[in-house]
């Protein structure tokens, strides 16, 4: 699966300048120390923490993509710190579970 | 007693998410331009340009704080602000050595530049200064009042890095007062002495909230007693 599937399960894309490339699965939390520990190259992160250090964080990683949760928006700052990065943006209507459990199911996992 | 300006939350350079126009000096000069009566440098978990700042404040005779925001273990930024420089660098130190060992990408965060009081490079903070240390905010707060600081937990009601998003209430501990951004006071805050800062991590910024504090002296048994007193008085 493509970066630019995730569009498919219902995520609306924030941020569009990336590569587009295959997903090595995901990893979910809301903790950036963790993220900062755990997430691993081309992945996706699944999170409610829509900030600009969500972006570093997810980009010291090389992750393919972030998807925010419940709805969240990314203000005009992240989005060009993704670009800058590379990294995708979506927001997915739904919470951290169900949202981790849509790519699981599409990855496959 | 005179009615004071503080400001208690500005980033300088240091702090990789502020601008590098932010160099001791000129946020001493700015402060004084904005008729501040006393500010202070709260760099994320590294308090390494305190000394310049401390010598770039009384250049113009602008009382100060020496200060850092501690990032909890559990995210949450919390305000250690101390009267004298040198347990200020110490709790500093310590800080330092439990954040996260992960090192800056100045090329992908920027440089965290330590300098002088004629803003030359000193050095650089190597650990990414974004981090989280491994100290629970639980035991945080103890442990900066312990060490003689204020203690005031920041952005309590801001989406992200304040106690509210991240503990999910405020936990009743003897803080010297709250950090509030919004104009309305959240349900939770009801009870401590309220404070906005400004959060500045660029010039502009500086004086964008601020507090007035009656207040006699710049020391920390002075401002915690000025602090309890005005939400005595509001009440």
């Amino acid at each position: 699966m493509k970066t630019s599937e995730l569009e498919k399960l219902g995520f609306e894309c924030l941020q569009n300048q990336f590569e587009d490339v295959e997903i090595a699965g995901g990893y979910t939390s809301d903790l950036l120390s963790d993220v900062m520990a755990n997430l691993a190259e081309h992945q996706v992160l699944i999170t409610i923490q829509a900030h600009k250090n969500t972006v570093a964080v997810a980009s010291l990683a090389d992750a393919a993509a972030i998807v925010f949760c419940h709805g969240r928006k990314a203000t005009a700052d992240v989005v060009s710190a993704a670009a800058q990065e590379g990294i995708a943006l979506f927001s997915s209507p739904d919470n951290q579970y169900n949202t981790t459990c849509r790519v699981a199911k599409f990855l496959g996992a | 007693m005179k009615k004071a300006r503080i400001d208690f939350h500005i980033h300088s350079c240091l702090s990789p998410c502020a601008s590098l126009e932010m160099s001791p000096r000129a946020i001493a000069a700015q402060a004084k331009k904005l008729g501040l009566d006393c500010i202070a440098l709260t760099d994320h978990c590294c308090a390494e340009n305190l000394p310049a700042f401390h010598d770039a404040c009384r250049e113009v005779h602008l009382p100060c704080l020496h200060g850092m925001e501690v990032c909890s273990e559990e995210e949450v930024h919390v305000l250690c602000l101390f009267d004298q420089l040198d347990p200020a660098l110490e709790f500093g130190r310590m800080t330092y050595d439990s954040l996260q060992n992960f090192p800056n990408n100045p090329e992908r965060f920027g440089d965290q530049p330590i300098v002088s009081v004629e803003g030359n490079i000193l050095d650089f903070a190597e650990k990414l200064l974004i981090g989280s240390t491994s100290i629970s905010f639980f035991d945080l707060v103890p442990m900066a009042l312990d060490a003689g600081a204020l203690c005031i937990p920041s952005h309590i009601d801001r989406d992200y890095y304040g106690a509210l998003a991240h503990l999910g209430f405020l936990p009743d501990l003897p803080y010297s007062a709250v950090e509030v951004v919004a104009r309305s006071v959240p349900e939770a805050a009801a009870g401590w002495p309220l404070v906005r800062f400004s959060d500045a991590h660029c010039l502009n910024h500086l004086g964008r909230r601020y507090t007035e504090l009656m207040v006699d002296e710049f020391t920390v048994p002075s401002l915690y007693a000025a602090f309890a007193e005005q939400l005595r008085t509001e009440k």
